[in-house]
């Protein structure tokens, strides 16, 4: 501490990572070429949207007629002819369209992936070897080709040959993790008292995210080695990589964790809690941050009553109703504004956190998200302005960007044939005619 | 094509990927080394995802206790000593023990810093700054150190001071919590800590990223990353529909409004997730249930059809009776046949037990030097030349400093020993989560 800084972080983090300011500073991936074959799937789109907000050039390759992707939309509803979960992810994407079954397409997409350096696909196993446009095929044009494909069970293993389309909704199931999420039997109506998936599409995301990581580590030892290799990922087994004590714990000890609702095995109390407006989380668990849990909450006693990490996870239904009590009266805000002056003002022991139970028109509602270009409004030269969520890190050196929303379905025909295999427009008309883009 | 191929295209992928023989195969990240000085979950998941990779991880806690998540496991249960909660996001890494309240405690961590490619920290914002150990101190010493601050609400910005965060804060804030679960019910946290993991997985692409850039321009840089916006980059269609109608989005249950069909059912023996969203996949899932004229209702015979609100209520209905008459296994087994997607809700010993799964590696069990068998849940993406790995388990708090600091920073036992003396380097306090088990030896420490 010889040298005390002359700014404050905050200002000097800002300063150096203000996303508004990313389009000055150079991208990290603009090196890169990649295709998104993909179909309806929504890991391998948040793949190459990661790519693509890095600055990786991402060519979605779509049948003529569109990826049905397009469709996956809450009520059908369509905006500009594009459902809404693919207006999120068809980011700085350029979109070319290919007819994969047919033949001419197929020789079209070999030379492709010659200037690729990733292939995104989410085929059933062996459709694209099927084909021989898979990566046995491929690499042996393009030894340098990192090829990420995407399905539910992988493209080895016992139940590899048993290809169902890839779902979120499946992918989540097989993690494990609804299992352990929602009311457990008998708490509720039978309906709700059952495994909960997440809301969104989160076993996609996840998937998608781990393709990234997946395809860079690969780009890494590329840059060693010269060669490219083949990516197997399965969205389910990404999230289930996520499941926290679950399969060591019933190594250890042939437990099974069972759905709690709102309180936690782990941790207590870490907790969702009915206020007068809405419901707030808190947390306190070790015992000194449960010391500054009941410091704030006025009833200190508390602590002798559920002295032990262990005492308050096996007493927790009774713990939560002492803290449905002292909340009752209070609404979220109050509960934040005293847990803030107990940290900020420091009033006694412990590491308290507490959060509102959001509507997402609360987040949207909140500014330091719209500060800190989280939410961002797009102004797309097709699709006009957008709403979206912008790629959330924020960097020093080499920024991730938004630059356009969406494109319509084969908007960069002539562009992309025309740099990558010097196709003229006659040639791309007689491709047209004959159902190939 | 099949015909004149060598091999058929599952017998050339059993092949290669073979599980036996990963360790044949060289690492991605060999050589790039990890300096870790993070607590429960989102920091260390962050270093761990780069471990599996072939990443060098330097875990640093503070003694005697270490990192929090030594104590954060099932109903507070401990084996052979160790928290059941702390093995799944520190694997492979070696554990060093430096009081960083101390100068010269700050000084070895420096000069590791000096020696590492990426540094990971999740203090709150500011911290590590004031201890004169954060990236603008460290960034002078090594230009070229990638620097990642993970945290709840980012380094700057109005929540960013002063405000903890804690895994289910991210659910909460981020509104995921708010569309997940049932309509008129209670609200409920996920399971597991999914703001965590996801924040580690998006921190540790991001170090990747900035690994991508050094490798071109020998540049290091700093990375914010807060958990609480990973969270809301997965909210898919939430935020694009409020900007265009300004509707908000109510928690559905299980169902998908924009997939039509996919909800989970109960059956026999468990539950089973459904979904069939395209038409020809929804064809077969009607001639699985045996009702082929379903497929040919207007109500249900597109998608469009098919995500009007009414028709899916009534097609879900529908798939309801079916499924309840029969076993996981069962409609499994019909999926597979007709094309459409279905599979177990799985438990932890569904898990544990699968043969596909330990096929694969998803389910991994090795043998720890100290804690002998292990079963855990491996490293999800499978890369063929140079695959993800588990070399050993998580160790009690100090167990590799005399490796560590002698072999990157050259000191002497006596050297060593008077840090310790002195409690500037320290080992395990005597308390489980933090010890080795009671049967331990004293012996080798690997």
């Amino acid at each position: 501490m010889s040298d005390t800084p002359r700014v404050a972080w905050p200002e000097y983090a800002r300063e150096l990572t203000e996303p508004s300011r990313a389009h000055d500073r150079p991208e990290a991936l603009d090196d890169l070429r990649v295709l998104d074959l993909s179909s309806g799937n929504f890991a391998a789109l948040f793949t190459s949207s990661i790519l693509a907000e890095f600055g990786a050039e991402v060519i979605r390759v779509e049948p003529p007629a569109g990826d049905v992707a397009r469709l996956y939309s809450p009520d059908g509803v369509l905006h500009r002819g594009t459902g809404l979960a693919y207006l999120v992810e068809a980011r700085n994407k350029r979109h070319i369209t290919l007819n994969l079954h047919a033949e001419e397409g197929r020789v079209l997409l070999a030379r492709l992936a010659r200037h690729a350096d990733i292939v995104i696909e989410s085929e059933r196993p062996g459709q694209m070897d099927a084909w021989s446009i898979g990566y046995r095929q491929l690499s042996v044009l393009n030894p340098r080709l990192i090829y990420l494909a995407v399905s539910t069970y992988g493209q080895f293993g016992p139940r590899a040959a048993a290809a169902i389309p890839d779902y979120d909704i499946t992918d989540q199931a097989l993690s494990g993790v609804p299992y352990v999420t929602g009311e457990p039997e008998g708490q509720g109506p039978a309906e709700s008292s059952a495994p909960t998936k997440q809301g969104n599409w989160i076993a996609w995301y996840v998937g998608g995210a781990f393709g990234a990581l997946s395809v860079l580590a690969a780009l890494h030892w590329r840059a060693a080695s010269g060669r490219g290799q083949f990516i197997d990922l399965s969205p389910a087994e990404a999230e289930m990589r996520f499941s926290d004590a679950g399969v060591v714990w019933y190594h250890a000890a042939q437990r099974i964790q069972e759905r709690v609702g709102g309180l936690h095995i782990q941790v207590f109390p870490y907790t969702l809690i009915k206020t007068r407006d809405s419901y707030s989380f808190v947390a306190g668990f070790s015992d000194v941050n449960f010391t500054g849990l009941t410091n704030i909450m006025g009833r200190p006693e508390l602590k002798e009553g559920f002295a032990t990490t262990r005492d308050r996870i096996l007493k927790a239904r009774q713990l939560h109703q002492e803290l449905e009590k002292w909340s009752s009266g209070l609404t979220s805000e109050d509960i934040l504004t005293r847990f803030q002056d107990y940290m900020l003002n420091k009033r006694g022991p412990g590491t308290v956190a507490t959060a509102r139970l959001n509507r997402p028109p609360d987040t949207l509602a909140e500014s330091h998200w719209w500060e800190r270009g989280v939410f961002q409004k797009v102004e797309d030269p097709e699709y006009g302005e957008l709403l979206l969520q912008a790629p959330p890190w924020k960097m020093s050196a080499t920024p991730p960007r938004i630059k356009w929303a969406c494109r319509p379905v084969g908007a960069d025909n002539e562009l992309v044939y025309l740099t990558c295999l010097g196709l003229g427009k006659e040639h791309l008309q007689a491709l047209k005619a004959s159902g190939i883009i | 094509m099949a015909d004149g191929s060598p091999q058929s295209y599952f017998d050339w992928t059993a092949q290669l990927f073979d599980r036996s023989k990963i360790f044949d195969k060289p690492e991605a990240l060999r050589g790039i080394r990890v300096l870790e000085l993070t607590t429960l979950v989102l920091g260390p998941t962050t270093a761990d995802f780069l471990g599996e990779l072939g990443a060098e991880v330097i875990k640093v806690e503070l003694p005697p206790g270490g990192d929090t998540m030594r104590y954060v496991t099932p109903e507070a249960t401990y084996w052979q000593n160790a928290s059941l909660g702390f093995f799944p996001e520190n694997h492979s890494k070696y554990h060093i023990g430096i009081d960083l309240h101390a100068e010269e405690g700050k000084t070895l961590f420096r000069q590791l810093a000096g020696r590492s490619d990426i540094m990971v920290e999740n203090f709150r914002a500011g911290t590590l700054d004031t201890w004169g150990i954060g990236y603008r101190r460290m960034k002078e010493a090594n230009p070229r150190l990638i620097y990642v601050a993970d945290s709840g609400f980012g380094q700057w910005g109005p929540f960013s001071q002063g405000r903890a965060s804690y895994d289910a804060v991210a659910q909460t804030v981020s509104g995921m919590i708010g569309i997940t679960g049932f309509p008129g019910r209670p609200p409920i946290l996920c399971g597991i800590f999914i703001g965590d993991w996801f924040g580690g997985l998006m921190a540790a692409t991001a170090a990747l990223v900035a690994l991508h850039h050094r490798d071109r321009t020998g540049e290091g840089q700093l990375i914010d990353f807060a958990q609480s916006e990973g969270l809301i980059r997965t909210l898919d269609w939430t935020w694009v529909r409020q900007g265009l109608g300004g509707r908000d989005r109510e928690p559905e249950g299980n169902r998908d409004r924009a997939l039509v069909p996919a909800d989970i059912f109960p059956c026999r023996d468990g539950y089973v997730a459904v979904a069939a969203a395209r038409d020809a996949e929804f064809k077969g899932l009607c001639a699985a249930m045996g009702d082929e004229a379903l497929a040919r209702d207007p109500r249900y015979a597109t998608l469009g059809a098919r995500q009007r609100p009414e028709h899916m209520s009534t097609l879900l209905d529908r798939i309801r009776g079916w499924a309840g008459k029969l076993a996981r296994a069962e409609v499994e087994a019909a999926a597979a046949r007709h094309g459409f997607a279905a599979t177990r809700v799985a438990t932890a010993k569904d898990k544990h037990d699968d043969d596909h799964l330990r096929a694969r590696g998803s389910v991994w069990e090795y043998e720890d030097p100290l804690y002998g068998k292990m079963v855990e849940q491996g490293p999800a993406a499978k890369l063929s030349e140079t695959p993800a790995r588990i070399k050993w388990a998580a160790k009690p708090v100090g167990w590799h400093n005399h490796d560590v600091l002698t072999r990157l920073l050259g000191l002497s036992p006596g050297r060593i020993r008077a840090l310790e003396g002195n409690k500037i380097i320290g080992q395990w306090a005597d308390r489980p989560g933090a010890k080795p088990p009671a049967e331990w030896d004293g012996g080798a420490r690997i």
